[in-house]
């Protein structure tokens, strides 16, 4: 259930990703990624239509770190930052990551090689792990069209995937 | 890109200006556009060149997209390494491939099978123009037909030369390039080009008169030019 995904770019990156709902603890986690005794991106999966959007903003993430341009501090805040359309850190923040009272979460967790992230993460976590594949049905369509300013001229001639992935990757050279 | 990805993508194609290549972004089929400088210096200069062309072309793509053009989806842009890596339009064939195609096999009846290519392309065109967006090179090889060419399911590409602005000058000089590549590339199109500029005229209806008397006043320079050379 829960997918490594090889980095395309570099050999020893990997993003790996997993989703869980009926979360009893999400303040508790948030607080931990906060301070930093964990290390994991916590998103809301509403805005999350497919694994392919969370791999475009974390390529894009990795290529900022390891060229040393991150607009952000940490790479799993900055796979947040990338993620969403505002150029605006706590913007991204209050719209694409775990808000207290949630109870549905998808953790993103790069170049974890010896599962050490995942594990101290996963010791936290009060909650069901779901497959992947369930990421499709907690989206919110509308929700997405929303914060990504996206019309039905668009959505004729491509998938609402394809209008999100665009967005991410033109990010740093169109402005919405 | 980085060392690692070379070995996994094909060269497809070898241009002055540009490198193109296929292989995989993750799990979807890709085109890699990598962009280098003309000239040997390899100067701060001609870096930001190379950068400002690939964004223009990251930045065109986008607009036609909100306008409803079908155009590839872009899914990283590299301008460490001057590279777009972008959807490749699989199924597909350049209108080019496909006017040629028509014109072997149906000799006299090809032009009028053509006619609703022509008005699409002319739609597009217009659309464009009337929201500004400038291609830079309108050639029939910058137009990929995908699936059934009978679909008229255009997608532009090959943004690299592309701007925006409104002066109707410059989009009857993106028209003349268009006239020139195709009566060029594809022998007696001239009715196609006039189909192309009726549909041209219901897409951009508000600058279209203007656009094409410049058009007309390109075409005189062009021929006074062919005329002295
Ligand atoms: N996204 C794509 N999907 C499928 N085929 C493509 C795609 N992009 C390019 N091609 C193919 O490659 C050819 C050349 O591409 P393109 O026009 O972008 O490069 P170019 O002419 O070398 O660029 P430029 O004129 O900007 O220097 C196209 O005519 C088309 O056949
Ligand atoms: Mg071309």
């Amino acid at each position: 259930m829960t997918e490594h995904i090889a980095n395309q770019f570099y050999a020893d990156s990997s993003i790996t990703m997993v989703l869980y709902d009926e979360l009893e603890n999400s303040k508790e986690i948030r607080k931990c990624v906060m301070d930093g005794s964990v290390e994991a991106s916590l998103l809301k999966p509403i805005l999350i239509l497919d694994k392919f959007q969370v791999i475009v903003a974390a390529t894009r993430a990795i290529h900022n770190q390891r060229h040393k341009r991150m607009t952000t501090k940490t790479i799993h805040s900055e796979i947040l930052f990338c993620l969403s359309p505002s150029k605006n850190i706590s913007d991204s923040y209050r719209k694409f990551g775990l808000g207290d009272e949630d109870k549905c979460m998808l953790v993103v967790i790069v170049d974890d090689q010896d599962n050490s992230k995942l594990n101290a993460i996963q010791a936290l976590i009060k909650g069901r792990q779901l497959p992947l594949s369930d990421l499709q049905a907690k989206a919110d369509p509308s929700a997405i069209k929303t914060i990504y300013k996206i019309h039905d001229e668009e959505l004729e001639v491509c998938p609402l995937l394809d209008a999100v992935v665009t967005r991410i990757s033109s990010k740093e050279t169109v402005t919405l | 890109m980085a060392e690692n990805e070379k070995h996994k993508l094909k060269l497809i194609k070898q241009g002055a200006e540009a490198k193109l290549y296929r292989g995989d972004f993750y799990e979807r089929p890709c085109i890699v556009k990598e962009r280098f400088s003309k000239s040997y210096r390899h100067s701060a200069l001609d870096r930001s060149l190379t950068a400002q062309r690939i964004k223009a072309e990251v930045r065109a793509l986008f607009r036609c997209r909100l306008q409803g053009i079908i155009v590839p989806t872009v899914y990283f842009v590299d301008l460490d390494s001057s590279c777009i890596y972008m959807e490749d339009i699989t199924d597909s064939c350049t209108v080019r491939d496909y006017i040629v195609q028509i014109q072997k096999e149906n000799g006299d009846s090809a032009i009028s099978q053509l006619k609703p290519l022509a008005t699409k392309i002319g739609g597009i065109v217009g659309k464009m123009h009337a929201n500004s967006i400038l291609h830079g090179d309108l050639t029939t090889s910058n137009m990929l037909l995908r699936g059934s060419p009978l679909d008229l399911n255009i997608v532009m590409i090959d943004f690299g030369l592309s701007y925006f602005d409104s002066l109707a000058e410059d989009k009857g000089v993106d028209l003349y390039v268009l006239e020139r590549a195709l009566l060029s590339t594809h022998p007696n199109t001239e009715e196609l080009f006039s189909t192309m500029m009726e549909a041209y005229k219901q897409a951009n209806k508000k600058g279209a008169a203007e656009v094409i008397s410049k058009l007309e006043e390109v075409r005189m320079r062009g021929r006074k030019r062919t005329m002295v050379g």
